[in-house]
């Protein structure tokens, strides 16, 4: 049964139905390196959220020009521009976070997530659907950053956002800053969003 | 069009446009990280320097080390330089000052570490000890690198060679005072051939 | 020993996958099975190596003489893209079995995060030839090594009960947490 797409659903579907990390399994690098704070997890998201959203605005308007055998390339050029951007804007004006996501930002070249949107969407669609649904996907990107990086600070550092919140006595989890934590939490996290999914289509 | 062409073509024009606007970005960021990278090395020169009333530096470059000297005045306070070397994980890097003749340190700071949250990380900050966060560090002001530094676990440093491990993080301590041990001594000989 | 030491780093100590967290997306989505996880690992080491040593040369040679450092992401990648072609043309015409192994995964590999991550550390550890030749060499292992030991688990996992919920990437990522606490027992081997 064909479903009428609404401009409510082009911006809906990236934030839960089709999440880009905890549903299509996306973009899974940054969001496991870079969650040790809150602070790390939103600047990764809104990073790569603008690159979703400018790449997804140039190509949707280029894609009745670009020649199908070199839409890939075209696509990867036009998003390691705005990377380029991205990552030279917080070295200027934010050094701090700049240094602690490190290699980070110019990976978002490869997160699958922004090339898969070119490649299902923005190539085929006009562009203000696109930009909804970079939007949408870009939000729900950033969603599941901050949720794993909230989790990740308050138990293996006591804090949110560098801010004590845990009693004064509390010992940090320390593995949840370090590599296992992340896979640990994201792994419960794709657990429970299914389990959420199970309960809804009951 | 033949495909050929208009894919050449289209390629052409998207990596032209895309030379053209990071070029002009370029412009536009570069002097701000530049002076953001300068700023940092300043104000980590001056951390590790004594406390001048007077303070302007120097700067001398050599084929191994950058040397910042530091004058209070007309007076050589003290030189500082930035060394590298490997940590528990990855490289540790860290500024150095000592006293003209280089037989004392005056201050230490760790510019760049990726050593494990929460243990080697102390190196640099250690939030567990409330107010006094940079105390390994700390601890090197007035420490002697000649004729060699060494680290004592568990208990309070002794002599002038000697300084504390951080407990849990023993080879973080280690690389510290190794990195130390053997920039010093080629930094020393680096900055008296200079003076030749 | 220098170079020993590299080596070692990128292969087991700060193991690409399991302690850098490059290479997420093909050690979750090509971890099914033994054979084709060796077959996976197999190609990316070889782009790995060519990688580290096409781009130090295009940094070194073409980027840093010329001033043109902000074009660094944008050529990386083209560099990472065109040699993957290059590499599955090359494959196809020198050996038909070679390509019946790696074929599939070779356009996979464009997009992996551990090819870029790799030119890019190297650039930024300001890694010399010979170093960034050994590095990439040391991370392809690194890499194979985690794809393979997961992929192990993993075809014993079919005879497991494991909560509905959790079938698929959910356990794979549980998994690798586990492994990855493992592997940091490794740490201090530097």
């Amino acid at each position: 049964m064909a479903k009428k797409v609404t401009i409510k659903e082009d911006f809906l579907k990236g934030i839960w139905k089709e999440n880009p990390i905890l549903i299509a399994l996306l973009g899974l690098c940054p969001t496991l390196a870079v969650t040790i704070s809150v602070e790390n997890g939103l600047a990764m998201g809104l990073a790569a959220s603008f690159v979703l959203i400018c790449s997804s605005t140039i190509i949707s308007l280029l894609r009745n020009l670009i020649p199908k055998q070199v839409r890939i390339a075209s696509f990867i050029v036009v998003i390691a521009t705005f990377v380029t951007i991205a990552d030279r804007y917080l070295a200027a004006f934010y050094p701090d976070i700049s240094r602690n996501l490190g290699p980070f930002i110019p990976l978002i070249i490869v997160n699958c997530m922004i090339l898969g949107r070119q490649e299902a969407f923005a190539s085929k669609n006009g562009v203000g659907r696109s930009i909804l649904d970079a939007l949408g996907m870009g939000i729900g990107f950033t969603l599941v950053l901050i949720i794993l990086s909230a989790i990740r600070e308050l138990l293996g550092s006591g804090t949110i956002l560098g801010i004590q919140v845990m009693w004064p006595s509390f010992t940090p989890w320390m593995v949840m800053i370090l590599p296992p934590g992340a896979f640990l939490t994201l792994g419960l996290m794709i657990g429970a969003s299914n389990w959420i999914n199970d309960r809804r289509a009951k | 069009m033949n495909t050929s062409v208009k894919m050449i073509l289209v390629l052409t024009i998207i990596a032209t446009l895309s030379g053209g606007l990071l070029s002009f970005w370029d412009a536009y960021t570069s002097p701000k990280i530049e002076e953001y990278r300068q700023s940092e090395v300043k104000k980590a020169v001056k951390e590790v320097l004594p406390p001048a009333a007077n303070y302007r530096e120097k700067v001398i470059q050599t084929d191994s080390y950058t040397f910042y000297l530091g004058y209070d005045g007309d007076e050589l306070i003290g030189i500082t330089f930035n060394i590298k070397g490997g940590g528990f994980q990855d490289i540790i890097s860290l500024m150095v000052g000592v006293t003209p003749d280089f037989k004392q340190i005056t201050g230490l700071s760790v510019l760049d570490q990726k050593e494990t949250p929460g243990l080697g990380t102390k190196i640099a900050v250690d939030p567990s000890r409330k107010g006094e966060e940079t105390w390994f560090t700390e601890q090197f002001k007035g420490k002697s690198p000649f004729p060699e530094m060494y680290y004592v676990k568990n208990k309070q440093a002794g002599t002038e060679n000697e300084i504390e491990a951080i407990s849990g993080a023993t080879i973080s301590s280690q690389a510290v005072v190794t990195i130390l041990n053997t920039h010093i001594p080629a930094a020393k000989t680096a900055y008296e051939s200079l003076n030749q | 020993m220098e170079l020993l030491v590299i080596f070692i780093s990128a292969a087991i100590v700060n193991n690409f996958v399991l302690s850098q967290f490059l290479g997420i997306c093909p050690f979750v989505g090509v971890s099914k099975r033994v054979d084709s996880a060796v077959s996976m690992g197999m190609a990316v080491t070889f782009v790995m190596t060519i990688t580290a040593v096409v781009t130090w040369l295009i940094y070194h040679l073409l980027l840093v003489p010329y001033n043109l450092e902000i074009l660094q992401y944008v050529s990386f990648i083209l560099v990472i893209a065109s040699l993957v072609q290059l590499v599955e043309m090359f494959i196809r015409k020198v050996s038909k079995p070679l390509y019946d192994a790696l074929g599939i995964f070779l356009p996979l590999i464009t997009t992996n995060c551990a090819i870029l991550g790799l030119a890019l550390i190297a650039v930024l550890r300001e890694y010399s030839f010979m170093e960034s030749l050994i590095y990439g060499i040391g991370a392809g292992a690194g890499f194979t090594l985690a794809l393979v030991i997961m992929a192990g688990i993993r075809e014993e996992l079919e005879l497991a009960d494991v909560p509905r919920h959790f079938q698929g990437a959910g356990i794979t990522m549980i998994i690798a947490g586990s492994l990855a606490l493992a592997f940091m027992g490794f740490a201090g081997l530097i």
